[in-house]
């Protein structure tokens, strides 16, 4: 651990900083194809509690998942600040998530990167891939696998 | 010579003309003496001989060549067709099929010589041969006279446009019977850019446009060396047409690569200076057709087979001529386009429609002025029509897949000693494209289910007092927005309880649950991955793979299966596929405040029915609609919303229908019907089965599309 950390030591990865609730979450830039404001969601029957529904991106169809429920939190309630963040990775469609708000962007070097280990689970926090420290305070960057895994 | 552009042309055209050869042979084993059929074999034989050559697949050509040949002596009455013979053909075929396959993986021919077949080929014609041996001497005399009439006819063609016409019988009984019918003859001269790789290939385009004007009687060189591109940038034809001749040269020069062409009327004198050469044409033709051809396929004497196999040609072409004039070919104006380009004009229609909807909507809530409306409707209508044409662009008849089945069966039923036949309809029903060319494999199984396992062995219907001949049928047509193909069968049908025991067998389910289903649950388990109930596996079917990769792969097309069976009767198996993927006409309905749409094809009718007018029937909820007894499903339940509605005020119930069987689904409201562009909603959301996509209405709201099939 701590070679790998010595070797990548210069590396600058920019996160996107929201806030789910009184914590901070980092979601790697890379992975983020869009931030829109709250929109009309329409609901779809007999999906998972944690689908809000779909939007209308720019005449795609696009699901919207709400992360706090997904976590086990309460949920959302939407205020003016409430954003959809649209992700895509490789492997899935483009998805919608649900957060409260979204403060800023952040650059971590890897230094500033503490990695979580096997002991995922704690704090409902089973989707962290990391913590940044950074001088706001602390970040709990969100494995989007982890998150998007099941769905 | 690069022939490397071509290639794809030559691809497709290859496997059209296999096609039709397949098609053909087929139609000969039932009727070995029709000659049109004979003659189709000789043509497609002999075109693709001419293709395999202009691209150099060498071996390719020598195999048609031979098959060409044996046509050709069957068309000239030399040779009987029997069975082995079309068994040898069918051999032949899968052999070139092999051909084109290996070409278009590699474009190169493989270095698979098929000589088993080429001699059985040789054999075939050796064997009717032998008889004329003492001919053989002769062969000699005809080869040495070919060259030298070659070389004739390409100083004379040099010397153009005096052409000096010295006419074969064929050609000149041709003119007479031109003049007889008062047509006009006109000397036609067509010169060839120097640069024209194929020139065969743009003759034959020039023959081709021709041919819609009027016919050609005679051609120097002959069409059969224009055909195998001997000659060198000019031939010369005499067109028998009623029309003038300007617009047949204004067609000719359209030909791309085309340099030139002169024309004249055909003068009569000439006619008669070629009649006094005629008598000495006939003689070296009867010569030659007395000939045997070479039952030893020797290097040189392959030469004198190429001449034997010509002559009957030019006879056979002016035979075709006059039949094609009797009855005019439609010819295709086509054009080939990447289906991409296609998708993505599909696209931008969705997108203008989207767009259009939402002027729609602006324009009725703004109330403005008449005009705009006016404006509206009329964009309303171009779209549509933008629509409609794009998606017929699209459509391509299901022809393409099925038109290889008779072919299957014959081999089938020679596998498995099964007299069996197949008969089709409505081959010309067409789909979207993507659909045709996925439809081919699901049918394939299906038929090949129907005549493994659905057809009895002969001896058992026999004692059945059917037909010894089993009978499969595959019909397709529209049913709305729909297109059905069944593949039916006389055969013994599904035995339900055979089924029955064998879901218990394989624990997949219970005794009480297999005695408590219904026969139509049973039977939809044969859908279920490996579940077969043939009692041996065969070569065929019966591995348990087979009916589930049909289902799966209807279902992916947005269709679905249906199967119904009589036991000792036959099976019918129906699949029902959506003519559109994109754009649909839908009911905009509101349930608890929600808008959906629901397509519109599946929809009888709209009724209003009184809460009191709803019965109980084993605890489902009916209505009687004129005597017809009528489910009834709450979609706010369904959907989980709550209905706006009292509940004593009445009802709007929507009648859909699913093949005959019908539903009615209550909902709030009808908004109306609207156009609408199908969206896919991702692989996240695609667990409600009842929810086929969702569409962008005017105003950006995603609506999502209610699928009344998956209901009912």
């Amino acid at each position: 651990m701590a070679n790998e950390l010595s070797t990548n030591v210069n590396e600058i990865t920019q996160y996107i900083v929201i806030r789910i609730g009184e914590e901070q979450y980092g979601i790697d830039i890379k992975y983020i194809d869009n931030i829109v404001r709250m929109q009309q969601i329409t609901r779809v029957p007999q999906v998972p509690a944690h689908f809000k529904g779909v939007i209308n991106l720019r005449g795609e169809v696009i699901p919207v998942m709400s992360i706090r429920i997904k976590m086990g939190l309460a949920p959302d309630v939407v205020s003016k600040d409430t954003r959809i963040i649209i992700v895509k990775m490789d492997q899935h469609e483009g998805i919608g998530i649900m957060v409260d708000m979204v403060k800023e962007v952040v650059n971590l070097s890897s230094a500033e990167i503490e990695r979580v280990g096997f002991d995922r689970g704690d704090n409902g926090n089973a989707y962290a891939s990391g913590i940044g420290k950074h001088e706001t305070g602390l970040i709990t960057l969100l494995d989007l696998e982890a998150v998007l895994a099941g769905l | 010579m690069d022939v490397s552009q071509y290639l794809d042309i030559f691809l497709d055209e290859s496997k059209e003309h296999l096609q039709n050869l397949n098609t053909s042979v087929l139609n000969l084993e039932q009727d070995p003496e029709n000659p049109d059929t004979i003659s189709e074999i000789f043509r497609a034989a002999h075109t693709l001989k001419g293709m395999a050559g202009t691209m150099g697949y060498k071996r390719m050509q020598n195999l048609t060549h031979d098959m060409e040949n044996v046509f050709s002596e069957v068309r000239d009455g030399k040779l009987k067709v029997n069975a082995a013979m079309i068994d040898v053909l069918f051999r032949c075929l899968d052999a070139i099929e092999e051909y084109v396959s290996v070409i278009s993986e590699t474009s190169d021919e493989g270095d698979n010589d098929n000589e088993p077949i080429i001699k059985e080929l040789n054999d075939i014609l050796a064997g009717k041969g032998a008889s004329e041996e003492e001919d053989k001497p002769k062969e000699s005399v005809a080869a040495s006279a070919e060259p030298a009439a070659a070389a004739a006819a390409a100083d004379a063609s040099s010397a153009a446009p005096a052409v000096a016409w010295d006419f074969t019988e064929e050609e000149h009984k041709a003119l007479e019977d031109a003049m007889m019918a008062n047509k006009k003859l006109y000397s036609v001269t067509v010169t060839v850019q120097e640069s024209c790789l194929l020139k065969a290939a743009r003759a034959f385009l020039v023959f081709k446009a021709i041919e819609e004007r009027g016919e050609i009687v005679a051609a120097k060189p002959s069409t059969q060396d224009i055909e195998d591109e001997k000659f060198d940038l000019e031939f010369s034809l005499i067109i028998a047409s009623e029309g003038e001749l300007e617009p047949i040269l204004n067609d000719i020069k359209a030909v791309s690569e085309i340099a030139d062409a002169k024309g004249g009327i055909f003068e009569g004198d000439q006619a008669a200076e070629s009649e006094a050469e005629a008598p000495s044409a006939p003689v070296t033709e009867k010569k030659e057709e007395s000939e045997a051809p070479a039952p030893d396929p020797g290097t040189s004497v392959a030469n004198v087979k190429n001449v034997v196999a010509k002559k009957p040609e030019t006879a056979g072409s002016g035979a075709k001529t006059e039949k094609k004039s009797g009855s005019k070919p439609a010819v295709n104006r086509t054009v080939r386009v990447d289906i991409e380009k296609l998708d993505s004009l599909m696209n931008l229609v969705s997108e203008l429609i989207i767009a259009k909807n939402s002027l729609v909507s602006s324009a009725t809530s703004s109330a403005e002025s008449s005009n705009l409306h006016e404006q509206i409707e009329y964009l309303e209508s171009v779209t549509t029509n933008l629509h409609e044409s794009v998606m017929k662009v699209r459509m391509v008849p299901i022809e393409s897949v099925v038109s290889k089945f008779p072919r299957m069966i014959r081999d089938i039923s020679k596998q498995l000693n099964k007299p069996m036949e197949l008969y089709m309809s409505g081959e010309e029903t067409e789909l979207d494209r993507t659909v045709v060319d996925e439809i081919g494999d699901p049918l394939m199984h299906m038929l090949r289910n129907s005549a493994d396992h659905g057809l009895e062995m002969p001896q058992e219907r026999i004692a059945r007092g059917k037909p010894e001949t089993g009978s499969i049928f595959l019909d397709a047509y529209q049913d709305g927005n729909n297109v059905v193909i069944e593949v039916r069968d006389d055969g013994n049908g599904i035995d339900v309880e055979r089924v029955r025991q064998k879901a218990i067998e394989r624990g997949v389910m219970t005794e009480e649950q297999a005695y408590a289903a219904d026969d139509s649950d049973i039977i939809n388990l044969l859908f279920m991955p490996s579940f077969s109930t043939a009692k041996q596996v065969s070569d065929l079917s019966g591995r348990g793979v087979g009916l589930d990769v049909v289902k799966s792969k209807i279902e992916a097309l947005s269709g679905e299966v249906d199967v119904k069976t009589k036991l000792g009767e036959g099976t019918t198996f129906s699949i029902r596929l959506p003519l559109t993927l994109a754009i649909i006409q839908a009911l905009m309905v509101v349930v608890g405040g929600e808008k959906y749409a629901i397509a519109l094809s599946g929809i009888q009718t709209i009724e209003n029915i009184s809460p009191k007018d709803v019965k109980t029937v084993e605890s489902k909820e009916v209505i009687n609609l004129r005597g017809t007894v009528i489910p009834i499903l709450r979609l706010d339940e369904i959907l989980g919303c709550d209905s706006q509605r009292e509940p004593e005020e009445d009802m709007i119930v929507v009648i859909a229908k699913k093949g005959d069987k019908l539903a009615g689904l209550v909902v709030d409201n009808l908004i109306g019907q609207q156009e609408i562009v199908i969206k896919s909603m991702g692989k996240y959301i695609n667990k409600c089965k009842f929810i086929s996509g969702a569409t962008i209405l005017g105003d950006g709201e995603v609506a999502l599309i209610i699928d009344s099939n998956a209901l009912i």
